[in-house]
């Protein structure tokens, strides 16, 4: 299978899943998302294994790791600063800021302790001591 | 400190393989065509695998595709 052949493919499992997805919110059962959602997955993955060509190379993965870092940086520093001034409004002004405040700021917490996680994970990984 | 540059001949390369295509040589090398594009026009440095894949593709030594000058 060509890789646009693919393409044609996952349009048409999206749709219909979005579809599904908007019947289950309209007639108000949460429950239907879950398993299309798992069974789109699933048949995308299954006809992803078709496709012969190459599709993703080093290249790609290279942009993706500079559109990640990209991302950190900016959700990160804009997460702290939001976060801080909710948390400084909340205490000062209105009240109802402040939950978001801590929330953005334990997200950053988060973030930051996963990235130096996988930062050690990966240094271990290609440090040359034994 | 100098900005080191990577040349590369990969389009002399596949024109002397009987103008190879650019498809033809990123199946061969394992890779995509865009990459292929993206290092002919010398927006795109590779991994030394992928190097020695496409010098590979060429039978030829790694110095014959990519150059490195500072």
């Amino acid at each position: 299978m060509s890789f646009k052949t693919f393409t044609v493919i996952k349009i048409f499992v999206v749709i219909i899943m979005a579809g599904l997805v908007g019947w289950a919110v309209v007639s108000g059962n949460a429950l239907i998302p879950i398993p299309v959602a798992l069974a789109a997955l699933v048949i995308l993955l299954l006809f992803r294994r078709g496709v012969k060509e190459v599709v993703v190379d080093e290249r790609i993965y290279s942009i993706a790791e500079k559109a990640s870092l990209v991302a950190f940086r900016v959700f990160g520093i804009a997460a702290a600063v939001i976060g801080a001034t909710l948390v400084a409004l909340g205490q000062e002004v209105v009240p109802e800021m402040e939950p978001i405040g801590f929330t953005l700021s334990y997200a950053v917490c988060g973030l930051m302790v996963i990235y130096y996680i996988a930062y050690t994970c990966y240094k271990r990984k290609y440090s040359g001591k034994k | 400190m100098a900005r080191a540059r990577i040349n590369n001949q990969i389009r002399r390369l596949r024109f002397d393989h009987g103008e190879m295509t650019q498809e033809e040589l990123a199946n061969r090398a394992g890779c995509t065509r865009q990459t292929i594009i993206a290092l002919e026009q010398g927006k795109y440095v590779p991994s030394i695998e992928l190097a020695f894949k496409i010098a590979r593709a060429f039978s030829v030594s790694l110095e014959e595709v990519f150059q490195y000058e500072e």
